[in-house]
């Protein structure tokens, strides 16, 4: 839970200024881009020491966004909790990272690919069965109109 | 997995997509302001043999008006359903229509446990499109979770692509149909990438609940991000039927609008003409035909234009509005309050998806002839620009037209047959050019045999009418119908004059002054002569006979 929340605290961190140097880019991309650098999704975290500290967590927001229900003595002690986790973790900042070659993702292979042959669960039947509101043929849900 | 969080994400020309991707007002961008010359989007089109609905102007001088003063600035993202056997991430079959909710596995509804596995097909058609919309390719790209709740997503989590695509910065030429201007654009596509369906919602009709149908999630998407270059509804509609024409060349979909493998949003902004800054930017969704996205396009650029011209510009939001088909205008969806936050980061369960630059080769060699070469080489071959949108319109029509070119066949006779006679033909029948009995080498046999006068041109399209339905050859036809066409002067000229010789009365007439009656006895001589009478012989031996006699 707590590896969870602290997923969601990372992702959702306000915007930084992301302060790119000319050395990471690869040499392909192409110079007459321009960089956009308020970016509330690229996250960057960079061990210049000019960076600062994480924000301490918006938990209201992080529960809410995460359907979590939270009630306020909870809010204060996951908070805490929190930050101690991003705390521990922000050790790493230390790391000078700056003449290694960014990485997509960790691991060394890529591939593990699936032929395009279709194959039918067996045990649908339980699947459905498993689902309290399943109606016969439709999942019945509430009605929702808006995305989040 | 924690260890993922702290990796530096790789900055790169993507983080640069603020408009397509976070859907927010848009941020000033340095680009020139393209002047283009507005061609009028006037006349009420005549119906023509494209086999696009064109839209109707309604109100388009008004429009005119307007697009005096003001630039509309449109991108379009286009979401394609692939034409995979089986789902993205589970070996689910890929089927449209299938009973409700039969096509799932624990993968696909998001079980606890369940891992995605990524379909070969998938990357294989992804870059196939890439490599179509002249892309670069990511050799090395990544999947993202795409984070929201709704009763259509069962993981919680959209499997779909955010900062590293599989491909980018590409374009795609079209031609703007003769009765809209005319002309051709070339519009820049940011970027492809690949991701899953959700499932399907539908609305009960009380009210008060709603039901979802999962058989759709987890089919693949390809996305497809458009640069904001469009300028008006015709480009937008243009540019939609191209991304159609494409993904059917290809086979990497069936493109079609109505069963939802083809998806396009219309992202719309208009801006005082000479203002560098972009206007706000409004989504329009909920259109299921190219002659739809037009018309939602005129109407939301008059709606934001009337708004500038009263003072209330700012009445425009950043907002999805939904095209009513019904009322012919766009509404709002409800207004979004702050922005969607979807929290991406890289799916922990899937590998970097890595393409050798062999295997991306050997793709491009293999890429069929895209529409755009083909309009190219009808073009060069002589075709007249009408003719060579129709043909190339339709990858099977293209492929039988090249078939009887191949034949030998006159290139000009051949589209002529193909855009009248057989075109009517399969409308009439509701068919497709692969389900005529008409082979490619009959219909060369047809024009031969009409350019060396064996027959006449009025028999042939007699005949062709058989050839399409039943088969057959074109030299059996002649010859159990007996259709060779008469071309000998003598006997040609003793039918006219038993012609004469019966129709003393109208001989008489054309004597005295009436002149149209040539018309009476080369339509007799033709009847005696079951029409086989070669027509520009018949008439010349005709007058010499009515005029000299006597």
């Amino acid at each position: 839970m707590a590896t969870r929340a602290l997923l969601a605290v990372i992702s959702a961190s306000p915007p930084r200024i992301i302060r790119i140097k000319a050395s990471t880019f690869p040499s392909s991309s192409s110079s007459s881009l321009q960089f956009q650098r308020h970016s509330r999704i690229a996250r960057c975290f960079s061990s210049d020491s000019n960076s600062s500290v994480l924000q301490p967590p918006d938990v209201s927001r992080l529960a809410e966004t995460a359907r979590i229900s939270l009630t306020p003595s909870e809010i204060e002690e996951c908070g805490a909790k929190i930050r101690q986790v991003i705390d521990w973790f922000g050790q790493l900042q230390q790391v000078d990272v700056n003449s290694v070659e960014p990485a997509i993702r960790a691991e060394m292979e890529g591939g593990n690919l699936r032929e395009d042959a279709p194959e039918t669960f067996e045990n649908r039947e339980s699947i459905r069965a498993s689902i309290p509101s399943f109606d016969e043929v439709y999942l019945k849900v509430p009605k929702v109109l808006n995305k989040e | 997995m924690s260890t993922t969080l702290f990796r530096t994400i790789q900055p790169n020309h993507f983080t640069l997509l603020g408009t397509a991707l976070f859907r927010t007002r848009r941020t000033t961008r340095h680009i020139s302001v393209r002047c283009l010359n507005q061609t009028a989007t006037t006349q009420e089109p005549k119906p023509s043999s494209q086999p696009r609905t064109a839209p109707k102007n309604h109100g388009s001088n008004k429009l005119d008006e307007i697009l005096r003063d003001y630039e509309a600035v449109i991108g379009i993202e286009t979401h394609v359903q692939l034409s995979t056997s089986t789902k993205a991430f589970c070996s689910c079959p890929n089927s449209y229509g299938s009973h409700p909710n039969t096509s799932i596995c624990p993968v696909c509804m998001g079980l606890p446990g369940a891992l995605p596995v990524l379909s070969s097909k998938v990357v294989d058609f992804g870059v196939r499109l890439g490599l179509a919309l002249n892309c670069e390719l990511s050799l090395k790209s990544k999947f993202d979770r795409k984070q929201y709740f709704y009763p259509d997503l069962p993981k919680g989590y959209q499997i779909s692509q955010f900062d590293i695509p599989i491909a980018s910065g590409g374009y795609v030429d079209v031609d703007i149909p003769l009765e809209f201007g005319g002309g051709h654009r070339r519009f820049g596509i940011t970027r492809v990438h690949m991701e899953e369906d959700a499932g399907k919602l539908l609305h009960s009709d009380s009210g008060d609940y709603s039901q979802v149908d999962l058989n759709r999630a987890g089919v693949p998407l390809l996305e497809i991000v458009s640069e904001p270059d469009m300028r008006s509804g015709i480009e937008a509609a243009e540019y939609g039927s191209e991304m159609q024409r494409i993904v059917r060349y290809l086979g990497v979909s069936n493109g079609n609008m109505q069963e939802g493998s083809l998806r396009c949003d219309v992202n719309i902004s208009i801006r005082p003409i000479g203002q560098a800054e972009f206007g706000t930017k409004v989504e329009i969704k909920n259109l299921n035909a190219f002659s739809a996205m037009s018309r939602a396009i005129d109407y939301e650029i008059t709606r934001q234009a009337l708004l500038y011209n009263q003072g209330q510009a700012d009445q425009i939001v950043t907002e999805t509005r939904l095209w009513d088909e019904g009322a012919q205008k766009t509404v709002t969806m409800r207004k979004k309050e702050g922005l969607a936050d979807y929290r991406y980061f890289p799916e922990p369960d899937l590998p970097e998806v890595i393409l050798a630059q062999e295997y991306v080769d050997s793709i491009r060699a293999s890429l069929p002839e895209l529409p755009e070469a083909k309009r190219r080489r009808y073009e060069d071959m002589g075709l007249g620009i009408q003719d060579v949108l129709f043909i190339a319109n339709d990858v099977s029509v293209a492929e039988y037209f090249d078939e009887v070119i191949s034949k030998g066949a006159d290139v000009k006779s051949a589209a002529n047959w193909l855009m009248s006679d057989i075109a009517a033909y399969l409308k009439n029948e509701e068919l497709s050019i692969n389900d005529v009995k008409l082979t490619p080498q009959e219909l060369a046999e047809l024009i031969a045999a009409i350019k060396d006068e064996t027959i006449s041109g009025k028999i042939g399209k007699q005949i062709l009418f058989e050839l399409l339905a039943k088969g057959g050859t074109v030299q059996g036809l002649i010859k159990e119908k007996d259709l060779v066409q008469i071309t000998d002067p003598v006997e040609i000229e003793k039918m006219i004059m038993k012609v004469i010789s019966e129709s003393p009365k109208q001989l008489e007439q054309y004597r005295s002054g009436k002149t149209k009656l040539q018309g009476f006895f080369a339509g007799q001589v033709m009847k005696m002569s079951k029409g086989k009478a070669n027509p520009a012989l018949l008439n010349k031996i005709l007058l010499e006979k009515l005029n000299a006699k006597e």
